[in-house]
């Protein structure tokens, strides 16, 4: 599947959508360069969207270097960093970036949300997950569909499009079921 | 014809003091109820202050006269803690909605030096703070710290008859006030004396809770008369826009493998 492909499929869904993103483990750099495209170049300006991007894989810095690599325009993507602090990598505070303390503080993810979406002047509002397995090495089965329950139905209620990405061969039977309870529908990226 | 049992027989319900924070005008059904008398209660750093201070700061806005007591420290002080707020305007002090007064300043105006108080220093106290509220037309009063009035009331007495006398007075008037109390962490109660929560209206219990290395810092109302409000416990965070609120997640309770 490549970029125009995901973001075709993307476009066809309306605002307040919530989509599990699956990324196949076979070329996953080409699956996930053809993803983030899709998305944040193709997806993205078309619906004018403004993103939150919250990272729980990749320090802010270098998914917004990635990105501007891409020739993404990252002017319109906010990030919420939990995994910084972690990797004692916030010497440098980058500009439209927040910082939580570690991917276990789940509720502080949502009131950055929160924060970033209340802040944020556009009406139309784009959030990605990135990633769904991340999340799950540092969480409990229990807490976390609990957080993506309270995340994806909120951001619903607010007609925020939601993305949630996650490695397809690394999601445990308890994720997947999770992912298909909350989200509307998913996307295999192979 | 049928009838929705929920609402029938519901008691006639209270005008309402919109906190202006989002989430606890929620947990709340809509607000405080005008008049009460809430206790704000928790450890250093829980961010009692900040949430006394937006409340009155929404007040301000909405165009009801509101008044900050300090006790503790200086008003100036308290004032640098109110600019990184987006909604704060400056204005609201030059108008006179948003007053702060410190309350060493009135006990030097009321002859107050002693380390304790009578009774009839009490009710003089009580006569003044009142006296304010009147003037000034207050709808919302804070004083951060009753901890720090209390300990020079010394007895369970002379609180009760300070609190009792202050609240029942605030509320006739239709104040609604917030009485900031300060408790160590380990506190099995909600107030450093034990009287002043069961004489107030409503508590709400600002804490840090520590789980798996992490520390969150949560809210939760533990009692709120005049409406039927959530006991439940949240996490909060003091942002530039105010005080968010999100529900505590359960799922990292009780062991999970």
């Amino acid at each position: 599947m490549n970029s125009t492909e995901i973001a075709e499929r993307l476009k066809s869904m309306p605002d307040g959508s919530s989509i599990a993103l699956k990324i196949g483990e076979n070329n996953f750099a080409d699956n996930y360069v053809a993803a983030i495209t899709g998305i944040l170049k193709e997806f993205m300006p078309e619906r004018r969207y403004t993103c939150v991007y919250v990272t729980t894989t990749t320090p802010s810095h270098l998914c917004k270097n990635l990105f501007e690599m891409f020739e993404v325009d990252v002017s319109n993507i906010y990030f919420v960093d939990a995994i910084s602090h972690i990797m004692m990598n916030v010497s440098t505070q980058m500009e439209r970036t927040t910082y939580i303390e570690s991917p276990t503080m789940l509720e502080n993810i949502l009131l950055k949300i929160e924060f970033l979406l209340k802040k944020l002047p556009t009406e139309n509002k784009l959030l990605i997950l990135d990633s769904i397995n991340t999340l799950a090495i540092h969480n409990g089965n229990r807490i976390l569909a609990e957080f993506l329950h309270i995340l994806v139905n909120n951001l619903k209620s607010k007609g925020v499009f939601t993305i949630i990405l996650g490695v397809e061969e690394k999601n445990s039977d308890e994720i997947s079921n999770m992912l298909s309870l909350v989200c509307d529908d998913t996307i295999v990226v192979k | 014809m049928m009838t929705d049992v929920l609402t029938e027989k519901k008691p006639f319900p209270r005008e309402r003091c919109k906190t202006g924070i989002e989430g606890l005008d929620n947990i709340l059904n809509g607000g405080i109820p005008r008049g009460n008398t809430i206790l704000i209660t928790g450890s250093c750093g829980t961010g009692k202050t900040t949430l006394s201070l937006e409340f009155l700061v929404h007040g301000a806005l909405a165009g009801e006269k509101c008044l900050f007591i300090s006790v503790t420290e200086p008003s100036s002080k308290l004032l640098a803690n109110l600019i990184p707020y987006e909604f704060f305007d400056d204005r609201l002090i030059e108008q006179g909605l948003l007053v702060f007064i410190d309350m060493p300043a009135l006990y030097e105006r009321l002859g107050l030096r002693k380390t304790e108080f009578t009774f009839e220093e009490i009710h003089m106290l009580v006569n003044a703070i009142v006296g304010i509220v009147r003037e000034l037309q207050i709808k919302r009063l804070v004083i951060d710290s009753i901890t720090s009035v209390c300990f020079q009331l010394k007895t369970e007495e002379k609180i009760r008859e300070f609190i009792l006398k202050l609240g029942k007075a605030l509320s006739d008037y239709g104040c609604t006030s917030l009485l900031v109390s300060e408790i160590s962490p380990a506190e099995q109660r909600y107030s450093m004396y034990g009287v002043e929560e069961a004489i107030a209206d409503g508590i709400i219990i600002l804490g840090n809770l520590e789980r798996k290395g992490d520390l969150l810092r949560t809210l939760q109302v533990v009692k709120m008369r005049g409406t039927s409000h959530s006991r439940a416990k949240y996490v909060l965070d003091l942002t530039p826009i105010g005080i968010l609120l999100v529900p505590l997640l359960k799922g990292g309770m009780g062991g999970e493998k």
